[in-house]
């Protein structure tokens, strides 16, 4: 055993750029599966503790007007799979009401109201997942605002309206187990009984949450149907509690998916290199390996050498990954602790990455056997005779004008002889430019104006939302006609949101969002099909369709005031607003019945959208106006937050990961292809000549690498991306690529990199002499 | 035609040659002997730089070789300097053909077209035609090594430089070796070549007795026939 020591310490002297880089790779392969599992056992503790502590609601239905409370009543106690329910009043308020550090909320995209404290369950909790209390003067904000706006405890927030003022202290940062994320569209201020009752005879619009527990074993579905069917108050939408989850899993499970998509990558390039490198360094020690063999060391004890080397690695990396991890991991749940809370479970957070750490240390360890083992099987005379074990490697021809380029021919040539050495480099170059440019290109696609079709509307320049008043028809009428007027605007469009319902594929009713108005004016790029024409079209979001099993041409009854309206369906679109499902027709909705209406507004050339915003907030104090840009950047906000996160780490592990391998790689292939560096110097090339001629190798690689991987993410990428949002309501993303960066910063980064790296890594050729060939 | 001036060697503090001065004049035929370890190579790497020296100067024509940037250096040694060593080396993914015309073709003095019928000459006269297109590996050593004279002689060097050239060679393979260095001294190709062997030693026109990093002795002889028993006797006077 002292001996096999021994051994191998000379071993890790001997090859010590190898086994640094070596040794990188593993731990770097131990962090992220360390660091992805830690973030996943953060986060599953964190919204698991969040929905246990808050007794998160498992139906929830929306409504605004009158209703009839005993008929509510009576419908729960008749119906004995409902644990409990709760009746949820919210105050809805224009963001304009709000004002904090002396600007309204307007530019926040959210529907804010206040509500009080619930009773029973669905609890708004504190910081410290408790109940929170506020008391008279206070108000709790939730978190989404303590993250984007950076309000905390201690700041003033007013509500006003024409005369009436009323400043209300931030007591606490209110964690909110259903309308937490930035995906969720409505959140829920807390504010005392008393200040609820004063605030409301001034401002707002009731709005009202039926939310349900149920018993175990009961479906939601169940529910919504006999909801439904007893015609229980129902105007708004219906959610489910796994939807809910979904948005927030979707919100911060992101982060914890990519770096573990990026671990489990990264460990087959480990192993990938690990086998290349034991093979590498195994040819070169046919020689020693024979001899050891010959003077009769069992092949047991070869391979113990072995074992123990890469033993000693591999648990130095999972030492070190595991511990990185710990930071690196709380990094990347520290958004979803805010969130959410640190949550009962906190033992996954080190359970998980432990037994992943093992895991990879197994597959690290068989893998190292498997390729041990099997050049091992060689017999002694021809480890010794190596030389002839090596099997031709084909020739190149030397073009017959002469050569112009030296250098690049040789190393063209030389590189046409050899790929095979090259797949391994080549996957990692292509494996980490792809790495770098998807987080870029998904950035720059949803910060791409025409992003906005995703979202179910043409290409506009500014969205009007007007809700939330008395006289929403009067409202509208005043906006349209200013907008007429408004010589500065090119173009404009309004719709008209409301409720219908409509039988999905198991027969239960769903309420689904119907937008009337001229499809015309901002064409919006369909699936399949095209827009609704008359009164008898309707186009469906992608997630509509697929839920109701409709295809362009089939038929669809929907419910409007208890009519059956027949649609033929015109075309399929993508949407990623209202859950991704939506509708398209011209539906005539009472006045009462119009949730919203919405206005689409083009600038002419050479007004600023920005100025534009500006000067219609002033003037149209009712309505929300948004730049669409800055809508599209809101509703995805949470995604896009991880995603410059990962951006930043994605592009220093690629470029890490590029400056490992060709360490690596030039110091395997220098020393393989000692004797010819030793033979070119000797016919007259320069050192320098023969750098170049590596340096050509790897970048010809690279580039390869690179166009590849720039192909894959792409394509490749708006798949993932795709998938990414499919659960949102999208289906087919055509990645949106900023050339400047993707074709052209992107790559000359890495190539510099690599270029850097190779100028550094075959300084050692200067040492090659010709004299060592001849003594061997 | 060379000039060396007290060049000394040494590695790692250990001095290989010590003030080693001697001459080669255009169309000589220097031997290099002397025991094993002795520095015989060391001193021929010096000679074409491919080592650097501690000490002293080699003058190439009047050049100074030794304060010559590298890139030069090899520019040089690519068009005045031919080199052969003990296990002929070559580069395994070319042809025999194309490692020969390999270096004619980097120093671009010449067309293709001369080079390429200078090596078919070359191969010719060595008795390797037939073999152009081989790899490296499927021809048996002698070849190989006349393969790599052929190499060496691409840019009609002014001097050709050989290590042991004999020393993996059978005799009757040392024997076409030997035929092909005299013929080429003849034809005024100065050549320098390291050998154990006296058989070698004795075609050379000079021979330099190397030990303990210094020439301890030095033979010209001046008949240019067969003085392999001359030499046998002055090597036996060395030794005791
Ligand atoms: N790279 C090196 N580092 C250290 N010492 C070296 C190196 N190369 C050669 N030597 C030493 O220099 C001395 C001379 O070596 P050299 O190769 O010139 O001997 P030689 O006369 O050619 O011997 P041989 O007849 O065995 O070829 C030897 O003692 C050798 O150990
Ligand atoms: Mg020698």
């Amino acid at each position: 055993m002292k001996l096999l020591l021994n051994l191998v310490r000379k071993d890790f002297k001997r090859n010590k750029v190898i086994t640094t880089a070596l040794a990188v790779f593993l731990v770097l392969s131990a962090l992220m599966m360390a660091g992805g599992l830690r973030v996943t056992g953060a986060m599953i503790s964190s919204v698991k503790g969040l929905n246990e502590m808050a007794v998160s609601p498992e139906y929830i239905q929306m409504h605004k007007g009158a209703f009839d409370k005993e008929a509510l009543d009576h419908f729960v106690e008749i119906h004995d799979y409902i644990k409990d329910s709760l009746t949820v009043k919210m105050l809805d308020v224009r963001n304009a009401n709000f004002i904090y550090q002396g600007e309204t909320l307007e530019k926040c995209l959210m529907d804010n109201g206040f509500v009080v404290q619930n009773n029973g369950f669905d609890f708004l909790l504190n910081m410290n997942n408790e109940i929170d209390v506020v008391q008279d003067g206070e108000i709790g904000v939730p978190v989404f605002y303590a993250q984007e706006l950076g309000i905390k405890a201690g700041d003033v927030i007013i509500v006003h309206e024409g005369d009436y003022r009323k400043e209300l202290k931030v007591s606490t940062i209110i964690r909110d187990s259903s309308m937490n994320s930035a995906l969720a569209s409505s959140k829920r201020f807390l504010i005392s009984q008393s200040d609820m009752a004063e605030i409301s005879s001034y401002m707002g619009e009731w709005e009202y949450c039926f939310e349900f527990l149920l018993k175990d074993g009961a479906s939601t579905s169940v529910l919504a149907k006999d909801y439904m069917d007893a015609g229980m108050p129902s105007n708004g939408v219906g959610i489910t509690g796994s939807i809910l989850r979904l948005m927030n899993t979707f919100s911060y499970g992101l982060v914890a998916f990519i770096i573990i998509a990026i671990s489990l990558l990264l460990i087959i390039i480990s192993v990938l290199c690990l086998s290349y490198i034991i093979r590498a360094t195994m040819s070169e020690e046919h020689a020693a390996i024979g001899a050891m063999k010959a003077i009769g060391f069992p092949e047991k004890t070869i391979e113990k050498l072995y074992q123990i080397k890469y033993s000693i690695l591999l648990l130095a990396a999972a030492v070190i990954g595991y511990s990185a991890a710990i930071p690196f991991g709380d990094f990347f749940s520290s958004s979803v602790i805010r969130y959410c809370g640190s949550g009962s479970g906190e033992w996954m957070k080190w359970v998980f990455p432990f037994i992943g750490i093992i895991l990879l240390s197994l597959i690290v360890l068989l893998e190292c056997r498997r390729i041990i083992r099997r050049n091992l099987k060689s017999t002694v005379v021809e480890l010794m005779r190596e030389e002839e074990q090596i099997k031709k490697q084909g020739h190149y021809s030397l073009p017959s004008r002469g050569l112009k380029y030296r250098n690049l021919t040789i190393a063209i040539g030389e590189l046409k002889c050899r790929w095979k050495e090259y797949v391994v480099i080549f996957l990692v170059f292509v494996f980490s430019s792809f790495l770098m440019l998807l987080p870029l290109n998904m950035k720059s696609t949803v910060e791409n104006p025409s992003f906005i079709t995703y979202m179910g509307v043409g290409q506009s320049d500014i969205r009007i939302d007007i809700q939330y008043t008395d006289n929403l028809t009067k409202q509208k009428d005043a906006v349209t006609s200013y907008l007429e007027n408004d010589s500065e605007i090119e173009k404009a469009a309004i719709y008209k949101n409301g409720y219908v319902q409509s039988q999905n594929g198991l027969g239960e009713w769903e309420y689904i969002r119907v937008e009337n108005g001229d499809e015309s004016v901002f064409p919006l790029e369909y699936l399949e099909g095209s827009a609704p024409v008359g009164s008898k079209e309707m186009a469906l979001s992608y997630l509509n369709a697929s839920e109701l099993g409709k295809k362009v041409g089939d038929s669809i009854t929907v419910k409007y005031q208890g009519a059956d309206l027949i649609f033929t369906v015109s075309g399929i679109y993508q949407d990623i607003t209202y859950g991704g499902k939506t509708a398209k027709a011209a539906i005539d909705f009472d006045e009462n019945d119009v949730e919203v209406y919405i206005v689409y507004l083009n600038v002419k050339d050479g007004v600023s959208i920005a100025k534009k915003t500006d000067e219609l907030r002033t003037v149209l104090t009712v309505g929300k106006i948004t730049p669409v840009n800055e809508f599209v950047a809101q509703t995805l906000s949470g995604i896009m937050d991880d995603m410059s996160l990962v951006e930043g780490t994605a592009i220093v592990i690629a470029l890490l990961l590029i400056i490992l391998i060709t360490v690596m790689f030039l110091q395997l292939v220098t020393a393989k292809e000692h004797s010819a560096i030793a033979i070119k110097k000797v016919i007259g090339f320069s050192n320098r000549d023969i750098r170049i001629q590596f340096g050509i190798r790897i970048l010809v690689i690279q580039f390869m690498g690179i166009v590849v991987g720039t192909i894959f993410a792409n394509s490749l990428g708006g798949v993932i991306f795709g998938l990414m949002l499919s659960s949102m309501g999208a289906s087919k993303i055509t990645m949106l690529v900023d050339p400047l960066t993707a074709y052209l910063l992107c790559p000359a980064a890495q190539l510099l990199v690599v270029f850097i790296t190779v100028i550094v890594g075959t300084k050692v050729v200067e040492k090659y002499h010709i004299r060592d060939q001849i003594m061997e | 035609m060379i000039k060396v001036e007290q060049i000394s060697k040494s590695f790692n503090n250990l001095e290989i040659l010590n003030n080693v001065s001697f001459e080669i004049k255009r169309g000589d035929f220097v031997g290099v002997m002397g025991p094993s370890g002795s520095g015989k190579s060391t001193l021929l790497y010096s000679i074409s730089q491919m080592d650097s020296v501690s000490g002293g100067r080699i003058l190439f024509e009047g050049r100074n070789l030794s304060e010559m940037p590298e890139v030069e250096l090899s520019e040089f040694r690519l068009t005045k300097m031919g080199f052969v060593f003990q296990n002929a080396q070559m580069l395994k993914n070319l042809s025999i053909f194309n490692n020969i015309i390999l270096p004619g073709l980097i120093a671009k003095k010449e067309t293709v077209h001369i080079i390429r019928e200078r090596a078919s000459k070359l191969m010719k006269r060595m008795e390797i035609e037939g073999l152009e297109e081989r790899d490296v590996r499927e021809v048996s050593g002698g070849q190989l090594q006349r393969a790599s004279i052929c190499r060496a002689m691409i840019n009609n060097p002014e001097i050709l430089f050989l290590d042991e050239p004999t020393g993996a060679l059978n005799s009757a393979a040392t024997d076409q070796v030997l035929a092909i260095l005299e013929d080429l001294n003849h034809e005024g190709m100065t050549i320098m070549t390291v050998t154990h062997e006296p058989r070698v030693a004795a075609k050379a026109k000079k021979v330099l007795y190397i030990q303990d990093g210094q020439i301890a002795a030095c033979k010209e002889f001046l008949t240019v026939t067969d003085h392999e028993r001359e030499l046998d006797k002055w090597l036996m006077e060395l030794t005791h």
